[in-house]
């Protein structure tokens, strides 16, 4: 029932941006493309094990006839599940020409375990 | 959504009905795909320009995210703009690294642009900020709207 209400419902356009994800040793590395948006525009945050990107755009265009228009219009949003494997306390972010490169840590219990053999 | 009636095409050559249905499907998932790909399952290879005639400029808007301002070269040849760039990847060892997922690219590329006649080549400035870059083409003197006063008796 809730679902059918949220489809009908007029919802704001959101622009689903371009990203990379990768992991190394122990870290997962989330790229995540978003050209226009400032640092203080920007929101991310971690509600029960969802982390929610959200990238305001200032309406900067200016005042004008389109002669060509290929750029999406919109607030970025971008919401990834976290694993059981992340810690949800070290998460750190970088934001440098319109690209967020976001640093998770894997729990220390979920990496791989040398074990030595006597 | 936009619906119409199945109007069967008058050609009767197999690849002109390709070319309908083709267009027929891209204009069913015309509210989903973004206009700077081509066809159905391409992706973006050339960053997204937006032109915009203002009163008296023209204004470019290019998303260049993670395209650093020299690896960047704007061209203007009269009326002719050429953005060139190069996004790099960053400069890391990918040998211990897992993809999950890959959606951003790296690489050149490179858009002409033909700006109208009324485009001033002399007067043109560039600004980048926040993966975003900005050409402001003055129009030129003589075509700008002018306020006349005209007096009436």
């Amino acid at each position: 029932m809730e679902a059918t209400k949220s489809l009908t419902a007029p919802k704001r356009r959101f622009v689903n941006p371009a990203c990379s994800i990768c992991e190394d040793e122990g870290t997962v590395m989330v790229t995540v493309e978003m050209p226009g948006v400032r640092k203080e525009d920007l929101e991310i945050k971690i509600e029960g094990n969802e982390l929610v990107i959200l990238g305001k755009r200032p309406e900067s265009a200016p005042e004008g006839t389109y002669l060509l228009r290929e750029r999406r219009i919109g607030d970025f949003r971008k919401t990834f599940t976290l694993d059981e494997s992340i810690d949800h306390e070290g998460v750190d972010g970088k934001l440098a020409d319109g690209v967020l490169a976001l640093t998770l840590k894997v729990k220390a219990a979920a990496l791989p375990r040398k074990i030595a053999i006597r | 959504m936009y619906t119409n009636r199945w109007e069967p095409s008058t050609a009767l050559d197999f690849f002109d009905s390709l070319d309908v249905f083709r267009d027929e499907m891209e204009r069913w998932v015309e509210g989903v795909r973004s206009p700077e790909v081509r066809g159905i399952f391409d992706r973006t290879l050339t960053p997204a320009v937006d032109v915009i005639e203002t009163r008296d400029a023209f204004v470019v808007n290019v998303d260049v995210p993670g395209v650093s301002k020299k690896d960047l070269n704007v061209t203007l040849t009269g009326t002719v703009l050429s953005i060139q760039g190069e996004k790099k990847e960053e400069e890391k060892d990918d040998k211990g690294r897992k993809f999950f997922r890959k959606e951003t690219w790296a690489g050149g590329f490179r858009r002409t642009l033909d700006l109208p006649e009324t485009a001033d080549p002399e007067k043109v400035s560039a600004d980048l900020k926040d993966g975003v870059l900005t050409v402001t083409v003055q129009k030129r003197e003589e075509v700008k709207p002018r306020l006349i006063a005209v007096n009436v008796n």
